[in-house]
């Protein structure tokens, strides 16, 4: 393995263990998700109030795709999240401009390691309800399974792409919650973490579909549902890998922007 | 008279803050946005939903949106006013509210005003057009004692929505946890509270009436102004819980400070 690869796996490991280490901060984060989950359970409850089904959901789909936003919800959690406009905010990002290592991979290393821990509990919390309460949805097949969690993996990616650019945006501000509440907000419901895409007024759903957000929610959430299948499958996942290619980019060159002007601020 | 000087001073206090942040032009702006972004896409969730349904257990859209509006523009109220108490947990923690105590001004007043959320700002700048719009949407049957009631529920609403934040920041005083990841719990609890409480089942409804009361800052104002049955008239409690919020979250304050003092500080 390539020295360079071993370097962001140790940064993961760290990551992972300073999670476990840290528990009580994800303890929290992830009360919180619970705490949305069942407000939102119940909230979808009364909007559904015995029918069969809505804008193409049925009641049992619905309570399978409000467990799929829990897990995407905690996937990359808001500790998480907030980490990396303080290490810009607090300076230490200095500190990391003199290491051999690539900022965003680095970024990266440490959310996969921290997500490792994270997810893990989240999908766990997630079978125990599959097994408790009978009746929520699964995939059709093993295939289908498995193309879900490929999608989730896609799915994580995008998500820290999008939450790698806010971060990158304290170094024009220091109001790092601000930005990442907007951040939240726009994700939320363009991701369909809100709603089902499909309840959308056919201008917003075309909007919400050219946007990057649907690859955290939606298109996981139609895999594990099997509304999607075949070549749209492909094409769906394809979108997904090119968001991430997208994403990814743009938080490289804002990076070399940003260290530019601080560089030649003297900062 | 000592009243009025000390809502003098706690007016300054503010004030000094709110112009500090204006010379900070970028993140004000920044931060009343967010506020304002979050709330409206929160609309547009409620929207979206009620194009597909005509109403949730009897309530319509604008009867809902008013109970969304309720609680954002209540947050704000806290978080432009009384956003000091989530430093509450940094003064405990470091000391510093040693000099707090040494000043000759209520140390609620002085720790309440130590900072200005400008968020807050757009949360009641946006909150408070929502609720002027639903009330103008809803069919209400308008009397002169509904009016006079419903300003003082609106009142009492704000006292229990800063209550519940001043009293949930005292935990500090016991835990000595770093950071403010409980008040922020008890914060993102109110998401329950945006919406009608009779979703809920029972335990949830009892929960948020009486220990954490915030369905008195939305559900039961709403449910009075709007005749709703069987939860009207439990609105015409909210003064009393509000009274109740305010004097437990003192309470808890002083027992608060009284153990911070007496380990030496």
């Amino acid at each position: 393995m390539a020295p360079s690869v071993k370097k962001y796996i140790s940064l993961g490991k760290m990551s992972m263990q300073n999670s476990i280490a840290y528990r009580g901060n994800f303890l929290i984060s992830i009360t919180v998700s619970v705490f949305w989950a069942i407000a939102m359970f119940y909230l979808w409850k009364a909007i559904f109030d015995g029918r069969g089904q809505l804008s193409g959901f049925t009641w049992e789909e619905m309570k399978a795709y409000l467990l799929i936003t829990f897990i995407t919800n905690s996937l990359l959690s808001w500790y998480n999240e907030t980490r990396i406009s303080w290490k810009i905010l607090d300076g230490s990002v200095a500190m990391d401009l003199l290491k051999p290592l690539d900022f965003q991979k680095a970024r990266l290393a440490e959310t996969l390691g921290t997500s490792v821990f994270e997810g893990g509990v989240s999908v766990m919390m997630m079978c125990i309800v599959l097994f408790v309460f009978a009746g929520i949805m699964m995939p059709p097949d093993a295939l289908s399974w498995v193309l879900f969690f490929v999608s989730l993996m896609s799915s994580l990616l995008i998500k820290f792409c999008v939450v790698y650019i806010a971060g990158l945006f304290c170094f024009w501000t220091s109001s790092p919650f601000g930005v990442a509440w907007m951040r939240a907000a726009v994700t939320n419901l363009f991701s369909g973490a809100l709603v089902p895409l499909s309840f959308f007024p056919g201008w917003l759903k075309s909007v919400a579909l050219l946007l990057p957000f649907q690859g955290i929610v939606h298109t996981p959430a139609s895999i594990y549902l099997g509304r999607i299948g075949g070549m749209e499958l492909v094409h769906y996942l394809g979108v997904q890998l090119f968001w991430v290619a997208v994403l990814w980019f743009v938080g490289k060159r804002m990076w070399h922007r940003a260290v530019r002007q601080v560089t030649i601020h003297g900062g | 008279m000592a009243w009025k000087r000390a809502v003098y001073i706690y007016f300054r206090l503010v004030t000094q803050h709110v112009k500090a942040i204006l010379e900070y032009q970028s993140d004000f702006l920044i931060a009343m946005a967010a506020a304002m972004v979050t709330q409206v896409l929160g609309f547009i969730f409620l929207w979206v939903v009620y194009q597909r349904i005509p109403h949730i257990q009897g309530w319509e859209f604008w009867e809902v949106a008013f109970i969304y509006a309720m609680m954002f523009f209540t947050t704000g109220f806290g978080q432009l006013f009384f956003e000091g108490a989530w430093r509450i947990s940094g003064l405990v923690n470091s000391g510093m509210l040693d000099r707090v105590l040494l000043r000759p001004v209520s140390p609620v007043l002085q720790v309440l005003g130590s900072a200005a959320g400008m968020n807050g700002l757009g949360n009641i700048l946006v909150g408070g057009t929502m609720l002027i719009q639903s009330l103008r949407h809803v069919d209400i049957h308008w009397t002169a004692e509904k009016i006079f009631v419903g300003v003082i529920l609106f009142f009492s609403a704000v006292v229990i929505r800063v209550s519940i934040f001043l009293a949930s920041n005292c935990i500090t005083f016991w835990t000595h946890a770093p950071g403010n990841a409980f008040p922020n719990m008890i914060s993102n609890l109110s998401e329950f509270s945006k919406y009608p409480i009779s979703i809920y089942s029972f335990i949830i409804q009892v929960f948020f009436s009486t220990l954490i009361p915030y369905a008195f800052i939305s559900f039961f104002p709403a449910a009075y102004l709007f005749e709703k049955d069987n939860w009207h008239h439990i609105g015409l409690l909210t003064p009393l819980v509000a009274v109740y919020s305010a004097a437990a979250a003192f309470w808890i304050f002083r027992k608060g400070l009284a153990k911070y003092e007496s380990v030496g500080n």
